[in-house]
């Protein structure tokens, strides 16, 4: 029988990110406790851990989210492709273009959906003319899965979407600007089963030409989505591998009694 | 191994149960193999039919293991340790399962044997053996209440002695064939017993791996160290 595990086993053992050392303070609280971990490239890596332990501030601190928070205090050091992503002369708005992200909510601009998805080509001037900006909302819409249902009413409001679609139009928006990295926060929290399976499909189909980085309550997602499993707890990263390992035999005691739905 | 309780009470139960389900099988498979050996000895047809009979109780309760596994599975997603022993209770439902087959079989040829004349001291020797299986199969299983690595280890280890039982067995009932051909028939049901009851000693083994791989999560590396095995040019 053909495995079809193989035509997606994209993975490579390149790093794509490397943080080392990495502490977040809110004010007097600190908030994640020296973080290390190499996220690889063309790999979904999920983030869990229970509220408040740290997973979705160290996803903000990889694309610099956390400097729009004026208590923030980020240390350690954060490369992306072995430049320091904190260094003064990054620009973070260049930055978020190479590192893409997609929140809980669904949050397409008050635009059609057609200038939703070219946003961000347009002020990056990634295109020269109007028939290449089409050409990239379009293919933008299809590896979001998107195309079909919305491609006779693209100055249609993004907003007029349902919840589903309106997510999976703000990753190809996220996906818009070629990053190299997406990172993806609760992305199906608002979603029902349906367009959970499709966002969940559509994760595993970017993850061909994207490093994926994904937080989520819902350990099965992470299950079902993720190669690495990342597992954080009171500020601390607790423990960090494959996921069938993590979900099956993991190492450390926190660990297992979260995964378990056990007091920890 | 983790014994916290789950935040969801019903979890647990549902765990505990299906334990519970498997460890009534392993005490009616503990009492079929030695009544069936009993059976055997004393030539009482009535308690090898109760053996024989007993044997559905016992397919019964493997279903419905595997029915509130698959339940288990499928509502609870149960993941690490958890997933773990829903996956062991299944396995050591199958090999009990099979060793109350052996424990029938036992009974069904004890009612042919008791038709025939007796083989010197054979009965006896089937009697112990049947002993020594039933408490591997007891101590696997007290292994498995206990996740107790130690045990189940000792459980491998010990289970080196049925095999050499049954060597030792075999050799007899081979003399006795070769001395007189009528002896042959009985010869052969008894051989086949105690090859049933070293058998059950393999499941036992079975189990014990399997609580090793519940406990920590990987199966023993190492190989169990094998008796001499009984090929003809051994005779």
């Amino acid at each position: 029988m053909k495995d079809l595990r193989l035509e997606r086993d994209v993975r490579t053992e390149t790093n794509k990110i490397e943080a080392r050392g990495v502490q977040v303070y809110y004010g007097t609280n600190h908030a994640l406790k020296d973080v290390d971990v190499d996220i690889l490239d063309k790999t979904v890596t999920a983030f869990i851990g229970p509220s408040g332990c740290g997973k979705s501030t160290f996803l903000r601190c990889l694309n610099r989210m956390n400097d729009t928070v004026a208590s923030a205090k980020v240390q350690g050091k954060i490369t992306l492709e072995g430049e320091d992503i904190y260094d003064p002369r990054v620009d973070p708005v260049q930055l978020r273009a190479k590192i893409g992200m997609v929140f809980q909510k669904p949050n397409p601009f008050p635009k059609s959906i057609y200038d939703n998805v070219a946003y961000g080509p347009k002020i990056h001037g990634l295109t020269r003319n109007k028939a290449e900006l089409d050409e990239v909302v379009e293919s933008c819409l299809r590896k979001a899965a998107l195309w079909n249902e919305v491609k006779d009413r693209l100055t249609a409001p993004g907003t007029g979407l349902s919840g589903g679609q309106q997510q999976r139009l703000c990753i190809a928006r996220a996906i818009a600007t070629s990053p190299e990295v997406l990172l993806m926060d609760e992305p199906c929290s608002a979603l029902d089963p349906i367009a959970t399976a499709q966002v969940e499909e559509l994760i595993d189909e970017l993850r061909s030409q994207f490093s994926v980085v994904i937080v989520t309550h819902s350990m099965q997602q992470a299950a079902r989505v993720s190669q690495k499993t990342a597992f954080f707890h009171l500020g601390h990263l607790v423990e960090y591998g494959e996921t069938g390992t993590i979900f099956t035999n993991p190492k450390d005691p926190r660990t297992e009694s979260y995964i378990t739905g056990r007091i920890g | 191994m983790n014994t916290d309780r789950h935040i969801a009470t019903a979890f647990d139960r549902d765990l505990e149960g299906v334990q519970a389900l498997v460890l009534r099988m392993g005490g009616l498979v503990e009492a079929a193999i030695s009544d069936a050996a009993t059976a055997l000895e004393t030539r009482d047809e009535a308690l090898a039919e109760q053996v024989r009979a007993g044997d559905a109780a016992i397919d019964a309760l493997e279903e419905q293991v595997n029915a509130e596994c698959i339940r288990l599975i499928a509502l609870r997603a149960p993941a690490a340790s958890d997933l773990r022993t829903v996956m062991t209770v299944m396995k050591i439902a199958a090999s009990l399962e099979r060793c109350g087959d052996y424990a029938k079989n036992l009974a069904k040829r004890s009612m042919v044997l008791s038709q025939m004349h007796t083989i010197e001291g054979a009965a006896g020797s089937i009697r112990r053996m049947a002993r020594q299986v039933g408490l591997l199969l007891k101590d696997a299983l007290d292994a498995f209440i206990a996740r107790d690595v130690d045990l189940a280890q000792s459980v491998r280890l010990q289970d080196r002695d049925i095999d050499q039982m049954y060597t030792a067995l075999f050799r007899e009932f081979l003399t006795h064939m070769l001395e007189d051909p009528r002896n042959i028939t009985a010869c052969m049901h008894l051989h086949f017993i105690a090859k049933n009851i070293e058998r059950v000693g393999d499941h036992a083994t079975t189990i014990a791996e399997q609580v090793i791989y519940l406990a920590t999560g990987k199966l023993p590396a190492d190989p169990r160290p094998k008796s001499e095995s009984v090929i003809a040019g051994d005779i």
